[in-house]
């Protein structure tokens, strides 16, 4: 491979990463607080939908991705109130929420767009062309939407938030320890369902992002299960938002390639790169690479009374 | 005596309340669906007046019914079993998918033996396939404790793949010069049979219910049924009581595989009569809401795949008539599922109050 191709697949790596990453972001908070959320796939599609009709009938880029995010948002209140409020099975309802979002946004989509596909802008570049003339850089991370940048910067504010301020303390001990974050006078409730609705709202913004980093367009059942990707870094990555933006890059450089095989051929079938998150995921968890700790209280319903 | 008519009071009730439960929560999914339809500029009793033409109001609607809800009752056992066990098989989706290209590797070679025959090993050949794609999380779950949900889930995503990978060229299960990955047709020997004349109703259904009425008494009467359902609801008293708990499940989380197997097995071999790629669309994931539904009841399950199946078929005609998306099953599914988990906190905490005055007494 030449040092174009190589720079090529990195520029595709990182703009495929980009929506695994903005999902991360809020994904590290839901499973902080204990609660597992699967029904991310349907916030994303959900997102990706809000944000396609958005653009189409405003015109607005920034509309657009706040749509996204408030119908994500929307959606993992129903998730918080279930499984928080509720205390019914996360599972149950995350699957059955990404049944709804699959549903409503075949329905939705059918209904807005009955004629023909809608074309939409796709997130602006912003840098200027004398840097994206940069060798290297200047494909890589220059020539990239906006949005591939803010997914690239969260983490690290995520990071920041979690590790370094008081409310990220709250944050990971309410997963851990909910009762003694109850008896120092915090709500766990509202931790909860801030730490909820975060993977929600992100979840929309990734979706946004997988619909208008580049496509600019609306499919069908178009995440294609990304957001179990994201739960597959989350194991591998432990957790961490730095690590787990880390291993969703390398998911993405592992989609980049499959497309690249599938356009250009190669000796191993495209299918393997896109098993590669999932198995790297079940070798993690067999603790074949290295040891991961879930959040103890993760999955398990809160209960102020039950100790 | 008094004390006696106030306990059969309760467990009337409590045999009353998981049946009306789902009965709500349809009542009100339905509801909201009207809402949406309405909203989508469609007449709501005029879209459920087409489902129900659709999914009930003939021969072929009922055999589209049938059609729609083997594979659901299939992959619904394959979670419930593991329910009873207190096992979380998310791999549903993934076991379809190895059962039904096992299925299609025996189903499409010419083997020297009468026809049932060929259809018996088809049929189990998707059984195996099953098994043997949830070997892996049942060993690391029963032996080593790794958490069953993750690595099920993620084996899912796996087995898409793979069986794309099966579906292209080189691989022996390709079929050359075709536009779109699929196999070779299945041999007519190893085909399910048609069970009405010009339907496709196929006898994968049949098998769905026997595999129902035999699990339901397996898990009831049996001392393999008895021990998986102590397994699921005291782990620790079983073991105390001498029962192979890791055993057990990993037995069980075998069983489990192997359902799903062959709800893949029956669309292979009964409808689609092809391997596609990516042709499970979910149902791995319906079947975990209706063994949610049933509480993991083979009986229960039976019902809610018929409800399901029904809507799926009823929402074909829907589209027609009203042109909204036969999707809105699916919405329908997902908000019954919905009520019926919010709907249940109150029941769990009613119990309790239950049990507790009864404890106080």
């Amino acid at each position: 491979m030449d040092m174009n191709s190589i720079s090529g697949w990195l520029q595709a790596s990182v703009r495929l990463a980009a929506s695994l990453m903005l999902v991360s972001v809020g994904a590290v908070y839901t499973e902080r607080v204990g609660v597992i959320n699967i029904g991310m796939e349907g916030m994303m599609l959900a997102g990706a939908l809000a944000s396609v009709a958005a653009s189409f009938f405003t015109g607005n880029i920034v509309i657009a991705a706040i749509c996204a995010m408030a119908v994500g948002g929307l959606l993992a209140i129903l998730h918080a109130y279930i499984t928080v409020s509720r205390r019914a099975s996360q599972l149950i309802s995350g699957f059955a929420i990404n049944i709804l979002a699959l549903g409503a946004t075949n329905v939705g989509y059918a209904r807005l767009f009955p004629t023909e596909r809608a074309r939409v802008a796709t997130y602006p570049v912003l840098s200027p062309p004398e840097l994206r003339a940069v060798p290297f850089f200047g494909e890589v991370i220059f020539a990239q939407p906006v949005i591939v940048w803010i997914a690239l910067i969260l983490p690290l504010v995520s990071a920041w938030v979690l590790y370094r301020t008081s409310w990220g303390l709250n944050i990971r001990a309410v997963g851990e320890h909910p009762h003694a974050v109850a008896s120092v006078g915090l709500s766990v409730y509202r931790l909860k369902y801030t730490g909820v609705i975060l993977s929600g709202v992100f979840a929309g913004l990734g979706g946004s992002a997988l619909a208008m980093a580049d496509l600019g367009y609306f499919a069908p059942a178009m995440t294609g299960g990304r957001a179990f990707v994201v739960l597959a870094a989350l194991i591998v990555g432990k957790w961490n938002p730095i690590a787990v933006a880390a291993a969703c890059m390398l998911f993405g450089a592992a989609d980049a390639l499959q497309l690249r095989i599938q356009t250009f051929g190669a000796v191993i079938p495209y299918q393997f790169p896109l098993m590669v998150p999932y198995l790297l995921t079940i070798a993690a968890l067999a603790g074949l690479v290295g040891r991961t700790a879930a959040p103890k209280t993760i999955g398990k319903p809160y209960d102020p009374e039950i100790i | 005596m008094k004390e006696r008519k106030a306990i059969t009071f309760n467990s009337l009730g409590e045999f009353l309340i998981p049946l009306s439960r789902p009965l709500l929560a349809i009542v009100l999914a339905l509801t909201v669906s009207a809402v949406l339809i309405w909203a989508a500029g469609a007449n709501p009793i005029e879209a459920y007046a087409a489902m129900l033409q659709g999914s009930f109001g003939s021969v072929a609607a009922l055999a589209n019914t049938g059609v729609r809800a083997a594979p659901l009752i299939l992959g619904g056992f394959a979670v419930g079993l593991g329910f009873k066990a207190g096992l979380w098989n998310i791999g549903g989706e993934g076991q379809i998918y190895l059962g039904a290209a096992a299925a299609a590797a025996v189903g499409i070679i010419p083997l020297p033996v009468p026809a049932w025959l060929h259809l018996l090993l088809t049929v189990m050949a998707g059984f195996v396939g099953g098994v043997l794609w949830m070997l892996a999380p049942a060993y690391l779950n029963a032996y080593r404790g790794v958490n069953l949900v993750c690595t099920t889930l993620m084996l899912n995503y796996v087995a898409g793949f793979f069986v794309s990978w099966l579906l292209h060229p080189p691989s022996p299960l390709a079929e050359t010069d075709t536009h779109f990955p699929m196999s070779p047709l299945i041999l007519p020997s190893a085909r399910l049979p048609i069970l009405i004349e010009g339907t496709s109703l196929h006898a994968g259904l049949i098998l769905a219910v026997v595999l129902g009425v035999v699990l339901h008494v397996v898990l009831r009467y049996t001392h393999f049924g008895f021990r998986t359902r102590m397994v699921g609801e005291n782990p620790e008293a079983a073991r105390y009581a001498g029962i192979g708990v890791t055993r057990q499940i990993f037995l069980v989380l075998l069983i489990c595989g192997g359902l799903g197997g062959l709800a893949g097995a029956g669309e292979v071999l009964g409808l689609k009569l092809r391997l596609f790629d990516f042709f499970a669309g979910g149902v791995g994931y319906e079947g975990l809401a209706l063994a949610m539904l049933a509480n993991g009841n083979p009986l229960g399950i039976i019902v809610g795949s018929v409800f399901f199946g029904s809507l799926k078929a009823g929402a074909t005609k829907m589209q027609i008539v009203t042109g909204i998306e036969a999707s809105l099953a699916l919405v329908i599914e997902a908000l019954t599922v919905i009520f019926v988990v919010a709907i249940g906190f109150g029941e769990r905490v009613r119990l309790t109050r239950q049990k507790q005055k009864k404890s106080r007494a």
